[in-house]
């Protein structure tokens, strides 16, 4: 009852989240008229904040591998579908409204070799014969579910909760809940491929939240923020000088107005921004990283290089206190195999295996990964009958997604799918129940991270929302 | 004491639940000061001059506080012409007003304010965040709507022309019924056409019912001030919203379809299009028939192929006989006719070998007509009504679209009027004219709160959206009532308000701090000050592109492209004006993708266009610093800048200084600011070798500065 009015009635303020004030970005005052609610004054949004629990994750590296791959061909292994192979779904699985009309297709076999990997005996397919070595790190959570059927609303769902645009994404309010861990980065920073994510930046938008907490989308070569470098020609000590002539500026003015911290705020806001120049540009310079590093993320060979870096990258925000960090592979619904699954996943496969298994070793050997969690899946999964003889379907009622690090138990399975892998059937786990786990994770209570807007106390996971305990040790 | 309230209405309304009872509304909702009649109040004995100002010198007197001074003349100048234009004054508004010693100098200013053209482009921004407007689809492809700017201009329009407000509202909802023959009326139905949309749903009816949710949605908070969203799967928790009224409201609209193709000519100008397009036909019938013929088999198969992708029911509903189709199959038609109906373009686009160099030669033949071609008919992106009976409307379960429960038909809200609403005279103008009624408790009280929250960054009532229980209550109701009575007696004027509002003294004080009041009433709840708050972002590019003397004041029209930063990418294109003139035109103008807005926007608030927007949020980050210091675009303008000053005033750096400080701040510099400027000056030259950068970096910094950004 509690769990499911508290989206009605959760009317405390934000005040606590705000209330400690820190250095660097967490000394930026945020003096807002936030969307509702009269009482609001200074605001500290970049403040370190305590979660609600002891958190068991640090970061989080959430792998997006947009487009939806087909969790029957990689983790989650259906002989009796291949048994099934050519013939019509049984009539016990009902009718189904598919994205494409493929319902009454044949079912389709994977023809992927299957084995077990390390102490913990997981299955993995021959796709991703990298990531199966580190098998006994993975929780999977083979019992995965959402409600959009077409990409952009899976793929919002998947970041947001909600298939419509519009609400928060999971880093927003991970960072609205959590505040910064850094002085001079975002704290919520995605990456993808050369191609726009499907639905673009409205998937880490901040919604209703204050545009502060929204994503910031580093982008390809060494000016990863918009307006990160200075124009040309405006070299350091002229843009010193320029801020420091601001600064009196704006001292003149602020005289009589040394109460207006909003005032002040935009002063250090500068100030930030000018640390933000060296720092992003320093975060992105993988220059120092060895040759070694690159080629463990594959980054040697032209298929892996470009997620390989993005990889590479990843780590490199988790070092210097990035809380969320998004990265992409097939920006642009890349796996989306609706024919020649064979083709388009052997690809996109081999663009992701190298580089997801160096993360892992990378972040293992540093002593990073057991404060960070890694996150994999999709928007969906794929369905068991198939679509132009060689193609899957979109599956949003059956998929997995796995978990690594960060507290995640590693060489555990969570839930199952019925016998061909379509429907989850034991221990579901919708979208919402994802995010109350990461965030459970990070030390915060889906239901009690509320923001008030319109007239209602908005929170991450909507009206849903199951923490998965045990997919953390 | 608020906290209480609630709670004990939570256990009230669980109790009715539980033991089954029919719903009632608490005494609590039933008192609620927002659904009580509007009516005049006694203005209360105080020392406030206007009669607004003694409703609030009433609530201070008591308390102890003492409102503040005037403010500067300047200052109050430069107020004046940003809350109402969006522009900063030009140094010669400047000194005409300063140099008029007249007692109603400042009453001229805002005769002159109201009268300008900015004006409506400044409000019509505000109503067009309410109006979640924007020049796109969103979702996935996020398809421009190509004629969708006709609102914004509908907007710009009637709040120049001062439109009551009465009518403003009737035209949105309800124009095309009530006014048949005005054009203008039928863009303004495009109001609730601005829903976010994705147009190639599979699901049609579950995509219809989304698109209602947010015509429910928005004409709730717009009009009413109400969040019936949350009565969509249950009785509102707080509020004395039923379910049933949700969809009641629902209903006025159930038989509305989206227009995209309204013609904006008058009879006459349609019969003359139409004999020269028939002209146009005749002499290129054969070359048309022959490209027709060899479409003719892609187009069958696209057809085949996108029908496949809908349920079943979808199917049937597209190929059926069209005199068979039930009101709610035609609904379900029209929203998907446009997956599968496709242009000769996008065919041709199929076509390979043979038939497509045919199709070539053919498309080039028929160019050669096209002098004969009339211009392409103006048209506006709309709702409009369906043509047969309208399909019924049900209560969903949990608002799912699928689990229809109790039928209902158009009504309000039950607590004003439990009795259906008579739609003889057409569904939407039965709810225009009861939104619109001087007698509706919440659409009035509601656009004058808004306008008090546009001028001073807060509502008399500070949740401008949401006059429900768990919104804020009003600072000062009896004002508000009086204000509210007073506006809807004389005419609904939106610029009488404005005009009443800018004439108090409340208006016009200073903004400055006092320890003592700010100790008794630390939020300026009462008003003892101005408060002082930072402008929009469309408003800061505006001012900047004015003070560098660029900005191209060409109203209406298409969107405008100004260009992007380095490493945007935008799905559906983006092609930049690089010809300054139409870069430079007003924010209001700029092209709005809603997945991705205008980056300088974007980082300044602008909300987000999925939803309504009552009250944006102002944040503090480091994407706005970073835009000020480094985007190329604020870069060129403090390069125009810099070239202004120099010529207006080239020949000493005294006189330069004034002339960038008087553009700026409309004021000189302070000795302390010249010395600075005159050392930083020196600085910059030494440090860039040129005297030009050295300017170019001080009106950069003006333009950089709190006074520069921020409305005092």
């Amino acid at each position: 009852m509690n769990r499911k009015l508290a989206h009605h009635w959760n009317v405390r303020s934000r005040r606590e989240f705000f209330s400690n004030a820190g250095s660097g970005l967490g000394a930026i005052a945020l003096s807002s008229m936030l969307a509702e609610g009269a009482d609001d004054r200074i605001r500290n949004p970049y403040a370190a904040r305590p979660g609600h629990f002891k958190p068991k994750a640090k970061s989080v590296i959430w792998l997006f591998m947009e487009g939806g791959p087909s969790h029957i061909d990689l983790f989650d292994p259906k002989p009796k579908l291949n048994e099934m192979a050519g013939k019509p779904m049984p009539a016990s699985f009902g009718k189904l409204v598919t994205a494409m009309g493929t319902g009454n297709n044949t079912l389709m076999a994977s023809p992927r070799k299957w084995r077990q990997h390390g102490n913990s005996g997981m299955w993995v397919s021959d796709w991703y014969p990298e990531i199966a070595k580190h098998a006994d790190d993975l929780t999977v959570i083979r019992s995965c579910w959402a409600n959009g059927l077409n990409h952009v609303g899976s793929v919002c769902q998947m970041n947001t909760g909600d298939i419509l645009a519009g609400r928060p994404s999971l880093g927003a309010w991970v960072t609205y809940g959590l505040g910064s861990a850094n002085k001079n980065l975002p704290t919520f920073v995605v990456l993808t491929d050369d191609k726009e994510v499907l639905g673009g930046p409205k998937n880490w938008s901040s919604g209703f939240l204050p545009a502060t907490f929204q994503g910031t989308q580093f982008r390809q070569g060494d000016t990863p923020i918009l307006n990160l470098k200075p124009p040309t020609g405006v070299d350091d000590a002229r843009q010193k000088s320029r801020l420091a002539f601001l600064k009196r500026i704006n001292e003149h003015w602020g005289a009589d107005k040394t109460e207006d911290t909003d005032l002040d705020a935009r002063v250090r806001n500068f100030e930030l921004a000018y640390e933000m120049q060296s720092a992003g540009a320093e975060a992105v310079d993988l220059s120092k990283e060895t040759d070694a590093t690159r080629a463990m993320y594959g980054m040697d060979v032209e298929e892996t290089r470009q997620f390989g870096q993005n990889c590479l990258q990843a780590r490199r925000l988790v070092e210097r206190g990035v809380r969320f960090i998004e990265l992409y592979c097939g920006s642009g619904s890349g796996w989306d195999a609706h024919s020649n699954i064979e083709g388009n996943h052997s690809k996109w496969c081999r663009v992701s295996d190298k580089p997801i298994a160096g993360l892992l070793a990378d972040l293992k050997k540093r002593g990073l990964l057991q404060d960070t969690l890694v996150v994999w899946g999709g928007e969906f999964g794929r369905t068991p009958f198939n679509e132009k003889g060689n193609g899957r379907d979109h599956n949003p009622w059956g998929f997995t997604m796995w978990m690594a690090g960060g507290g995640a138990k590693g060489g555990h399975y969570v839930g199952t799918t019925d016998e061909i892998g379509l429907r989850a059937v034991e221990k579901p786990c919708h979208v919402h129940d994802i995010h109350a786990s990461i965030l459970y994770a990070l030390g915060l209570d889906h239901l009690q991270l509320t923001y008030q807007h319109n007239g209602r106390a908005e929170r991450p996971t909507i009206v849903g929302g199951n923490i998965f305990k045990e997919i953390f040790a | 004491m608020r906290l209480v309230a609630v709670s004990l209405l939570i256990g009230a309304s669980a109790l009715l639940a539980e033991s089954g009872q029919k719903k009632e509304f608490t005494p609590m909702q039933k008192n609620w000061w927002a659904f009580q009649p509007v009516k005049k109040q006694t203005v209360p004995q105080s020392a406030g001059r206007t009669t607004i100002d003694k409703f609030l010198l009433a609530r201070m007197t008591g308390k102890g506080i003492t409102p503040n001074p005037q403010a500067d003349r300047t200052t109050l100048l430069r107020r004046a012409s940003l809350v109402l234009t969006g522009l900063p004054p030009t140094p010669e508004e400047t000194q005409a007003f300063l140099s008029d010693t007249s007692a109603n100098a400042f009453e001229k200013v805002i005769d002159r304010l109201l009268a300008s053209p900015q004006y409506g482009e400044r409000w019509a921004r505000h109503w067009l965040d309410l109006a979640r407007y924007a020049d796109s689809e969103g979702f996935k492809a996020d398809e421009t709507r190509p004629n969708v700017w006709r609102y914004r201009d509908y907007v710009i329009k009637s709040f120049n022309e001062d439109k009551p407000y009465d009518r403003f509202v009737k035209e949105q909802i309800a124009g095309d019924e009530l006014y048949p023959n005005n054009l203008d009326a039928k863009i303004a139905v495009g109001f609730n056409r601005h829903f976010p949309d994705e147009s190639n749903a599979a699901n049609i009816r579950q995509r219809r019912q989304e698109l209602m949710f947010d015509i429910v949605d928005t004409t709730g908070a717009v009009f009413l001030g109400m969040t019936f969203g949350c009565a969509k799967c249950h009785d509102h928790k707080f509020d004395p919203i039923l379910q049933k009224d949700y969809y009641r409201l629902q209903a006025f609209y159930a038989n509305t379809r989206i227009e995209d193709e309204a013609l904006l000519m008058s009879r006459e100008e349609q019969v003359n299009w139409k004999a020269q397009y028939g002209v146009w036909e005749a002499k290129t019938a054969n070359i048309r028939e022959e490209m027709q013929d060899i479409l003719a088999k892609p187009r069958q198969t696209f057809f085949e192929e996108r029908l496949s992708r809908f349920p079943d029911e979808i199917k049937e509903t597209i190929t059926m006989d069209a005199a068979k189709r039930t009101p709610e199959q035609w609904h379900m038609f029209m929203k998907a006719r446009t997956q599968v109906e496709f242009t000769d373009d996008e065919v041709a686009k199929k076509l390979r070998g043979a038939p497509q160099a045919r199709y070539k030669e053919l498309e080039n033949e028929l160019a050669k007509f096209d002098n004969l071609k009339p211009a392409d008919r103006p048209m506006a992106q709309t709702l409009a009504e369906m043509h047969t009976a309208a399909p019924k409307t049900h209560v969903l379960t949990n608002g799912n679209f699928d689990a229809p429960t109790q039928e209902v038909n158009p009504g309000f809200l039950t607590i004003l009027d439990p009795d259906d609403a008579d739609v003889s005279k057409g569904r939407r103008s039965a709810l225009a004219n009861w939104v619109a009624s001087a007698s509706n408790p919440l659409s009035t009280r509601v656009i004058v709160n808004r306008v008090w929250h546009y001028h001073f960054g807060r509502g008399l009532a500070a949740t401008p959206s949401d006059f429900g229980l768990m919104g804020d209550r009003p600072a000062n109701l009896p004002l508000l009532d009086q204000l509210t009575a007073d506006f809807a007696e004389n005419g609904w004027s939106l610029k009488r308000l404005h005009k009443q509002i800018m004439l108090s003294d409340a208006w016009r004080m200073s903004s400055a701090h006092n320890e003592a009041n700010a100790k008794l009433d630390p939020e300026n709840k009462l008003q003892w000050k101005f408060a002082r708050r930072r402008l929009e972002g469309e408003a800061v590019r505006d001012s900047m592109l004015q003070v560098a003397g660029r900005l191209n004041g060409k109203m209406y029209g298409e969107p405008v492209f100004p260009p992007l930063p380095a490493g945007v990418v935008t799905r559906g294109g983006w092609k930049s004006n690089e010809e300054t003139s139409n870069a430079d035109r007003r924010s209001v103008y700029v092209f709005v993708r809603r997945n991705t807005r205008y980056p300088m926007f974007d980082a300044f608030d602008m909300p987000d266009t999925h939803e309504s927007c009552a009250r944006r949020n102002v944040t503090v980050n480091p994407a706005q610093s970073l835009e000020l210091m480094n985007s190329r675009l604020v870069n060129e303008w403090s390069r125009s800048l810099a070239q202004r000053v120099r010529n207006d005033a080239g020949q000493t750096t005294d006189g330069m200084l004034d002339r960038a400080f008087r553009l700026a701040f409309q004021r000189t510099p302070r000795d302390a600011e010249r010395a600075d400027a005159e050392a930083f000056l020196a600085k910059q030259t030494q440090l860039t070798g040129s005297e030009e950068s050295a300017w170019q970096d001080l009106c950069q910094t003006l333009l950089n500065s709190n006074e520069f950004l921020y409305i005092n």
